[in-house]
């Protein structure tokens, strides 16, 4: 069995997915059984897996790779690993066309005063943001990461802050609503 | 004594040998060894495809979804439910003498995710679990050169 695949991250964060003396890149082969080629002149990373089809996981190394090249830290892109979270990137340039006094414009509104909005949006819905480039990245559980992208497009496309966060709540109480309906009909899983 | 033994620990084993090699013939038909296809994986956010064909990609062998085994919509799209579907999969596949899959893996693309869903990975390790050998894996999103407009139009989506 064999899996190949040449992903181009920034040339700035290739030290950081490389990390002092090739840990974080070595801790990505360990655990996902993959082997990364790295081009430091070009920023290509080609990825090759090899081993046992039970264990490798050349799909969430693809998602780790772009995460870090996306802007997050090795600590919070390797949170991809555990449970159901997966990786979403929003492209800004959908929102604010060409121009980037535009997209700086709606980058600070998506960070806030200090970083308050993102974190407000992180604690609401327990995923992590990063924001680089022309891109907005979220990495998160999979049922939550809807919500966010949701609140961030509509944030971007000019929604108040405050009305944001209603909505994030509101989903939040509505889905603890059916938590507790979960126990009264257990077969809804199966 | 000994002879008796004998002859009655010998018919046993001939019988067994019978019905391996009856339970056996239908799997692996009249073609060689080796059978070969491939497995398509959808995996969107939404659901998760697994689609068999043959070699060239013309003729099903079996389709089933993530939809097909679970009732909530929510988890259409969980590792859970793709193991399902590629377990049913994987039984007519046996049936109908296949011994080896490469597979292509694809996410929503356009302009729509890259990366493939959650399902994805669950549905190879089934495969590789259903006794199949694995070969090619490829990631097969289609990735445009220039996009086309998301839809939503440009006041964007409203809820």
């Amino acid at each position: 069995m064999s899996f190949e695949k040449i992903l181009r991250i920034p040339n700035e964060r290739i030290a950081v997915l490389i990390g002092k003396s090739g840990n974080v890149k070595s801790k990505i082969e360990q655990l996902c059984y993959v082997t990364l080629d790295i081009d430091g002149e070009n920023g290509e990373v080609f990825i090759k897996s090899h081993g046992n089809v039970e264990n490798i996981q050349p799909f969430k190394a693809m998602e780790i790779v772009t995460a870090i090249g996306r802007g997050f830290s090795p600590e919070n892109a390797m949170n991809l690993l555990d449970g159901d979270n997966a990786l979403h990137v929003i492209d800004l340039r959908e929102f604010a066309g060409k121009s980037n006094a535009n997209i700086e414009r709606i980058k600070g509104r998506i960070i806030g005063e200090g970083g308050k909005a993102r974190k407000n949006m992180e604690n609401l819905t327990g995923t992590h943001i990063s924001v680089y480039g022309k891109t907005v990245s979220i990495i998160g559980d999979t049922s939550k990461l809807r919500l966010v992208v949701d609140a961030i497009s509509s944030i971007s496309n000019g929604s108040i802050h405050g009305a944001v966060y209603n909505k994030l709540e509101a989903a939040n109480r509505k889905n603890k609503q059916e938590k507790m309906q979960l126990w009264e009909n257990q077969d809804v899983f199966y | 004594m000994s002879e008796i033994e004998a002859e009655i620990k010998v018919e046993p084993v001939v019988s067994l040998e019978e019905k391996v090699q009856t339970k056996v013939r239908p799997e692996t038909k009249i073609e060689g060894p080796e059978k070969w296809g491939i497995a398509h994986i959808y995996s969107s956010y939404n659901n998760t495809i697994i689609h068999m064909t043959d070699l060239t990609g013309g003729e099903t062998v079996s389709i089933s979804s993530g939809g097909v085994h679970v009732n909530a919509d929510r988890y259409e799209s969980s590792p859970f439910a793709a193991m399902k579907a590629a377990n049913a999969v994987v039984e007519v596949a046996h049936t109908k003498g296949f011994t080896g899959f490469h597979i292509r893996v694809r996410a929503v693309g356009g302009v729509g995710s890259r990366v493939p869903g959650p399902g994805a990975q669950a549905a190879i390790r089934a495969l590789a679990r259903g006794g199949f050998k694995i070969g090619r894996i490829d990631d097969v999103t289609p990735i445009p050169h220039d996009t086309t407009r998301k839809k939503g139009g440009k006041r964007g989506r409203r809820v």
